[in-house]
């Protein structure tokens, strides 16, 4: 247990950043000595305010699953966490004295986890102050913000609902927000997406709704291991059959050929599976129309679902060898 | 009128609560509790198709996601009229078991230990343990570069802080394992759970994940790893701070409150639903010498809004309830209803439920002396989780058997669409306790969808009897001899383990529309 708080290890780094150094255009190796020299050179350890405004902490709880780095070495070693509501000591007075110094001080990250209502400020309030005020504020000095899971970027489920929900960059606009969509957001994407940054003190290159190329590149549909079921038409209907079980979950609702997610290649719960691994198809979670345009969820019954087997029959989605 | 101390944010909880107290010669003399955000979840589920209801509604909470989806599949279960084989019943509970033991490893260490040690007596350590060694150069060296975020600022320690510097190092270094062991459980329900936090495969009618023998034994070798980690660091640690320095909190009962306690029941041990880990029933005004349990009876539910920001109504239950936004209705404080049983407010959570089930290891607890409060809820955790790990190997076994009959199912595949018309309540056990949900089935839509959930019970509001709710009451004579240090107030209420995004909910505003249910 020696080392118990030592460094994120070189392959730690090496899991995270092989794909970012592909992007940089260095070698593993050389990116891998600029973040480790980049952490070294900072003395003091980069402040982090987390913001959550309609949330359900689900990002937090999925960023407490890091296992590798761990997320005690995240918290403690690499971070310093000035405010965040469900992790810090402080309480009422003394963690939004903490917040105000730090934003005023600026060059923080500032991440955000749930989305911030229009329909009325006073449908989320912290601190007796509306929380999209102190978004606001906290985003005037930020170094980078980073919006977490499916509220926090494109207003996720509350964007259907009465309170309006929307994401970080609707009332941030005159700065560049990273999008990490997925509800909840995944942990490797999070720390990938910081340790990033504070290597290369750039946001990674985004695609057209702000969420990184390195996670969000290719479709879900592209790496499924159920692809081969899909192209030759093999649907599941009874979850009972064990001859059905790897069989293409359409009928099921999956939204795969409408997802851009590494999710089939990077796994989640610590790489040991993922949703369509457990029978369940995939919801496009990661994607700016969801929950609305994703639902119904658990059918295909939906004008997407149509859709998506129109464009089969229509050859516009290839079988893989052929695509 | 005494002095009025807010906290607000009330942090390491979900969701966004705020907290008002009244002290007069250093006691709080009264409370007020505040839900300070809303999103609207029941609303936005009219007019959906009925199976997004558990997906949607494990939203409520990104902590105890779970619980959520399974309340909302069996009210789903109910409405279609679903039969979930024992398979797909096996199957829930292994991912839920898992739910419960990383929830409480999860909420002890790292959301309510900082409020029990004095974290910088880990500089005194002078012991010659390596591990912990490291830890205090790492905490002396956290110290010297003057950050020590997130770990402070904090309130002050006070006279029932623990100092002592063996006893404070080593629950820092277990708070920092139990960082992992607690995702380590996480990941051990996802084998049947599918991604977690927000598990996906638990489905009207059973479950999707159609389990092997390698998943099992997965299972079951996290589950050891997970079990060494509870029997010989967790339970010892609650055992010595409850029974060791924290016993005197236990002896005054701080954080006490109505003693009314109530549990919906959960988690089938046999097939024909017998036997369960959480026994149902309710407690009337709590007599530990002799602890009177009642059934419970769903009927008896009702819920006020009269100090929440809803349209004036008279209470009603969930059924039958109607939930307007009034955002500038005078007197009201909270976006939280007010749920009563009998009239009555309610305890929900571990300490209600090893109060029902007369937890014979709590009664031990309570013969030496500790009265319901912040120490006995958190020794009913740690109770829980034990009776859990047991349950979680014996539905192992009790999986793998099943698996090798003939005509193994997991899903009842003859009633996974909407029907027409029907309606249905899902009881369930939260790890913060009793939780229910109620659905309306229209034209194979989604007519209404109630929640009430184990923080209403807890964080609720006064109601028109003036009862205060458990929260508020459990606040009544604490001690704040410093009201710019309420670190009493916090003790109190992170021992509810409070969940608010959940707590708070609302039909579309825009509509007005009247909610008639009918209760079967």
């Amino acid at each position: 247990m020696s080392g118990l708080f030592g460094d994120i290890s070189r392959r730690d780094f090496m899991k995270y950043c092989a794909s970012t150094a592909a992007v940089l255009g260095l070698s593993e190796i050389e990116f891998v000595s600029k973040v480790s020299e980049a952490l070294a050179a900072s003395s003091s350890k980069p402040p982090v305010v987390w913001l959550e405004g309609q949330d359900c902490a689900g990002c937090t709880i999925s960023l407490a699953g890091a296992l590798n780095p761990p997320v005690s070495k995240i918290i403690l070693d690499k971070l310093s966490i000035r405010y965040h509501e469900t992790i810090m000591a402080s309480a009422g007075y003394l963690a939004e004295a903490t917040l105000e110094e730090t934003i005023k001080a600026g060059g923080h990250v500032l991440c955000v986890e749930g989305s911030i209502p229009t329909a009325d400020d006073r449908f989320c309030m912290v601190g007796g102050r509306p929380f999209r005020e102190i978004l606001e504020e906290s985003a005037e000095k930020a170094s980078v913000i980073i919006a977490v899971g499916a509220c926090a970027t494109y207003g996720g489920i509350p964007a259907a609902g009465p309170t309006k929900g929307v994401g970080v960059g609707k009332i941030v606009k005159d700065k560049p927000v990273i999008n990490l969509s997925t509800c909840p957001v995944h942990c490797d994407h999070l720390v990938g997406s910081i340790l990033y940054y504070l290597a290369t003190k750039t946001a990674p290159e985004l695609d057209r709704y702000g969420r990184p190329r390195l996670y969000f590149n290719e479709l879900v549909h592209d790496n499924c291991r159920r692809r081969y079921y899909f192209d030759e038409g093999y649907f599941l209907t009874d979850w009972n059959d064990p001859k059905q079980k790897n069989w293409c979950l359409y009928e099921k609702g999956c939204k795969g050929p409408d997802t851009y997610a590494d999710c089939p290649v990077r796994q989640w719960n610590d790489g040991l599976n993922f949703c369509i691994d457990c029978g369940a198809g995939c919801m496009g979670c990661s994607e700016p129309s969801f929950y609305d345009g994703m639902s119904p969820l658990y059918t295909a019954e939906s004008e997407r679902s149509k859709n998506i087997m129109a464009r089969k029959k229509a050859g516009l989605i290839p079988p893989k060898e052929k695509a | 009128m005494g002095k009025m101390v807010t906290v607000d944010p009330v942090t390491r909880i979900e969701g966004h609560l705020g907290i008002t107290v009244e002290i007069e010669d250093g006691k709080v003399k009264d409370a007020w509790s505040s839900g300070t955000m809303a999103r609207g979840f029941e609303a936005l589920l009219e007019g959906r198709d009925p199976r997004d209801a558990s997906f949607v509604t494990s939203r409520f909470c990104g902590v105890c996601y779970s619980v959520h989806q399974m309340a909302s599949v069996r009210a789903l279960d109910a409405a279609f009229g679903a039969e979930v084989p024992w398979g797909g019943t096996l199957l829930r509970n292994l991912a839920m078991g898992a739910e419960y033991i990383y929830d409480h490893i999860l909420h002890f260490y790292h959301l309510s230990a900082l409020d029990y040690i004095d974290i910088m007596a880990v500089a005194a350590y002078k012991g010659r343990d390596e591990d912990l060694n490291a830890l205090k150069e790492k905490v002396v060296g956290l110290v010297k570069s003057k950050d020590t975020f997130p770990l402070t600022p904090r309130y002050k320690p006070d006279e029932f802080s623990v100092n002592d510097p063996d006893m404070v190092t080593s629950a820092v270094k277990h708070y920092i394992d139990a960082l992992a062991m607690q995702a380590k459980a996480r990941n051990m329900g996802a084998i049947f759970g599918g991604r977690q936090p927000h598990y996906q495969s638990i489905v009207v009618g059973g479950c999707t994940q159609y389990p092997d023998v390698n998943m099992v034994a997965r299972y079951r070798t996290m589950l050891d790893e997970i079990a060494e980690f509870v029997n010989e660091v967790y339970i010892p640690d609650v055992l010595a701070f409850g029974t060791g320095p924290l016993f005197p909190l236990a002896k005054m009962g701080l954080g006490g409150g109505h003693y009314n306690y109530m549990s919906y029941g959960a988690l089938e041990l046999d097939k024909d639903g017998k036997e369960w880990v959480f026994p149902a029933g309710v407690i009337n005004g709590l007599n530990p010498a002799d602890i009177r349990v009642e059934s419970f009876n769903p009927d008896h539910i009702t819920e006020s809004v009269k100090y929440g920001w809803y349209r004036e109504n008279k209470p009603v239950h969930p059924y039958e309830g109607e939930q307007v936004f009034e955002l500038d209705k005078e007197g009201a404080y909270t976006f939280i209803k007010a749920p009563r049983y009998d009239g009555k407010p309610m305890e929900v959570g571990p300490l209600a439920r090893m109060l029902v089930a007369k937890n014979p290891d709590l009664m031990g607890l309570v013969e030496k002396g500790a009265k319901p409060g912040v120490v006995a809820r958190h020794a009913a955790r740690a109770i829980e989780t034990k009776l859990l790990l047991d349950a979680c190997y014996k539905w192992c076994d009790q999986l793998l058997s099943e698996m090798t009959q003939p005509g193994f199912k997991i899903h009842d595949t003859d009633h996974y669409e909407p029907p027409e018309e029907g309606e249905g309540a899902g009881f369930y056990e939260a790890p913060r306790g009793a939780l229910g949900h109620w659905i309306k089935v229209k034209d194979r839509k989604i007519q209404n969808y109630q929640a009430v959930v184990p923080s209403t019970w807890n964080a609720s509001p006064r109601c028109e009897k003036k009862y205060r709710g458990q929260y508020e009451e459990s606040l009544i004579g604490a001690p704040v001899p410093d009201p710019d240090n309420p670190i009493n107030v916090v003790r109190i209420i992170r021992s509810f383990d409070p969940c608010l995004a959940c707590a708070i909910h609302l039909i579309d505003p825009q509509t007005n529309e009247l909610k008639d249910f009918i209760v079967e």
